[in-house]
């Protein structure tokens, strides 16, 4: 991302340090957003594109290297990927098993549900999640590429 | 069951090949094995569609309209497999070799959830996403090996197939907003009532978005450059595999969603394949390579799906079906054909050569045989003309490009022969195509069932 003649090679500090605080934050709106997204506007992508954004800014404000090394968790992008639409998959597919069409969920509609204050937890909150995952962990992966040092590229 | 269990195996094979090296040989053959898997899967679909009539589901149990229903009929069952069978040839003709890319098994195997899962769709909106999963799955096959070559023709793929993608979600907001609905045989129903310049714009989205993925005509533009460009084993399931979608999609949604708009632009439409069979065919003649050669073929020989489609009813529907699924094989097998040197591909390649021409004892004999019954029950004259003359520009560019392949020693010819699976793979392909025509009967009897199960039990 450094090109040579920059004077000022790295964003301002205050960027930096906002871009480093900001997805622990972003994370609490992601959870926000699924948990009232049964009721009110909100699911697991538009929270998996916050988480995202918030991940960019931390890119862009440390560089490929740095703000990997500063989160390790971002290596770990594509496992977050593919966990995410197996269990977004299996979500899905379970009732299968129980003889039942897919997309059917637990506890069926009528039945009781547990709530944690406004969060229900029945698997469609599972499929959410999956979905959140997939979302984070493929965008932090094109984030990933586009960040690479040039001379990487050709690897 | 069935059904869920078919879309079920691909998708999570596909999603686990990919997360691994696809350069091992244990990944590569893993996604030849859960292909096989899903071919036999959708082969006892197919039996059981067949035999006891169309099959519906949907999911959650809902009532149909807020759960997505799910219909497997003769005419989606039908390409469902032959798509499976391409993807499957072409990957187990990389496995074999070696596989030169980390995701390509992965990919092939989720290109194979993408179109079964849109072949066996009732509902626009799960189509365009089952489509996209597809798309997106073959922009990243199509930069396979990774060259500068195949990276231009990625880049051109996935451009102009973008655009078409997007005009085929405008249709189907355009769709929505004036039916109210996505389920296919609801807007059917409903387009009727529609004032009839929306119903022919939405129409004629839908006609692009298609006629982009098949490279007709005016469409075509993307087509030589992407198939002469990319690996054959991607040319192969490009041409043999994705190019479906068009010719499932012109045929669902013309003669199943549309069929008052498809009635009254028939005229127009067998104009349009006229003009492509000739200008593929014309342009096909004096390449010097035969990828592009086949390209040009590729463009020439849609050109007959929309000629068919065009004259319409049983008899120009039924030769329709039949005769994508013939240059599906066709275009599987000369692609591959080329990509192989060795003993008995040349033989391979001259039966594709022959049916692509329609010569008997091929299966592109059967094809032609009822594309000049749809033109005789048309009454038309000018249509067996222009059959005759598309065999004959078809046969005359074959064979020049056989002649420069396979009979003159030079650069092309040489070269070290391919594996014996490799080559072994070419031929099951040529014999399928023999056997087809030999015993034409079950391609026929098939064909006439998807049309029945077009136009008979309602579009979806």
């Amino acid at each position: 991302m450094v090109s040579p003649g920059e004077s000022d090679e790295t964003p301002d500090s205050m960027v930096r340090v906002v871009a480093r605080r900001l997805p622990g934050p972003s994370l609490m709106v992601a959870a926000a957003l699924i948990a009232k997204g049964y009721a009110e506007v909100g699911d697991g992508f538009a929270a998996g594109v916050i988480v995202a954004l918030a991940i960019a800014l931390v890119y862009v404000a440390l560089g490929g290297e740095a703000a990997e090394a500063a989160l390790p968790l971002l290596r770990h992008a594509p496992k977050l990927a593919v966990g995410g639409l197996l269990l977004a998959l299996a979500s899905g597919f379970f009732p299968l098993a129980l003889g039942e069409p897919p997309v059917s969920h637990r506890p069926a509609p009528g039945e009781h549900v547990v709530k944690i204050g406004v969060l229900e937890l029945f698997t469609p909150l599972l499929f959410d999640i999956g979905v959140f995952l997939l979302v984070v962990g493929v965008l932090t992966i094109l984030l990933h590429h586009l960040a690479r040092p040039r001379g990487e590229a050709r690897r | 069951m069935l059904m869920s269990v078919a879309l079920l195996v691909p998708w999570v094979a596909g999603v686990l090949l990919v997360a691994f090296d696809g350069r091992r040989h244990v990944v590569a053959w893993l996604a030849v094995a859960s292909l096989t898997a899903t071919l036999v899967l959708v082969s006892v679909l197919a039996a059981d569609v067949l035999g006891g009539g169309t099959q519906q589901l949907v999911t959650g149990g809902w009532p149909a309209g807020v759960g997505i229903v799910l219909r497997a009929d003769a005419l989606g069952v039908a390409f469902a497999w032959l798509s499976v069978l391409v993807l499957l040839a072409g990957a187990a003709h990389e496995a074999v070799r070696r596989v030169r890319s980390r995701t390509f098994p992965g990919l092939v195997v989720l290109l194979a959830a993408g179109l079964t899962g849109l072949f066996i769709t009732a509902d626009v909106f799960t189509f365009y996403v089952f489509f996209e999963l597809a798309m997106t799955a073959s922009y990243a096959l199509s930069a396979y090996g990774g060259k500068r070559r195949q990276l231009r023709a990625a880049l051109v793929f996935t451009a102009v197939n973008l655009l078409g993608s997007f005009i085929f979600l405008l249709s189907v907001a355009g769709a929505y907003r004036v039916t109210g609905t996505l389920a296919m045989d609801q807007i059917a129903d409903r387009m009727v009532a529609v004032n009839p310049n929306a119903s022919l714009l939405i129409a004629a989205g839908f006609f692009i978005a298609f006629s982009v993925k098949l490279g007709l005509f005016p469409f075509h533009f993307w087509l030589p450059t992407v198939y002469a460009g990319s690996r054959p084993a991607v040319a192969a399931i490009l041409s043999g595999a994705v190019a479906n979608i068009g010719a499932y999609g012109l045929l669902r949604f013309g003669a199943g969603v549309f069929p008052g708009q498809l009635e009254k632009t028939g005229v127009a439409l067998a104009v349009l394949g006229a003009v492509s069979i000739v200008y593929g065919g014309v342009l096909a003649i004096g390449r010097g390579d035969t990828a592009e050669m086949l390209a040009y073929s590729a463009i020439g020989q849609v050109g007959y799906v929309l000629v068919a489609l065009g004259v319409g009813g049983p008899v120009g529907l039924t030769a329709a079906v039949l005769y994508s699924v013939v240059n599906s094989l066709n275009k599987a097998l000369l692609f591959l054909a080329s990509g192989t040197r060795g003993l008995f591909i040349a033989s391979a390649f001259a039966i594709g050569a022959l049916s692509v021409a329609g010569v008997p004892p091929t299966a592109g004999f059967v094809g032609k045989l009822e594309l000049f019954r749809t033109g005789v029950v048309a009454g038309s004259v000018a249509l067996v003309v222009l059959l005759v003359v598309g065999s004959v520009l078809s046969l005359v560019y074959m064979f020049q490009v056989y002649q420069r392949a396979f009979w003159r020693e030079g650069p092309v010819a040489a070269g070290a022969a391919s594996p014996v699976a490799q080559r072994l793979l070419v031929a099951v392909l040529a014999v399928l195509v023999l056997a087809a025509g030999l015993w034409p009967e079950p391609l026929l009897a098939l064909s006439a069932r998807a049309v029945e199960a077009l136009l008979v039990e309602g579009p979806g």
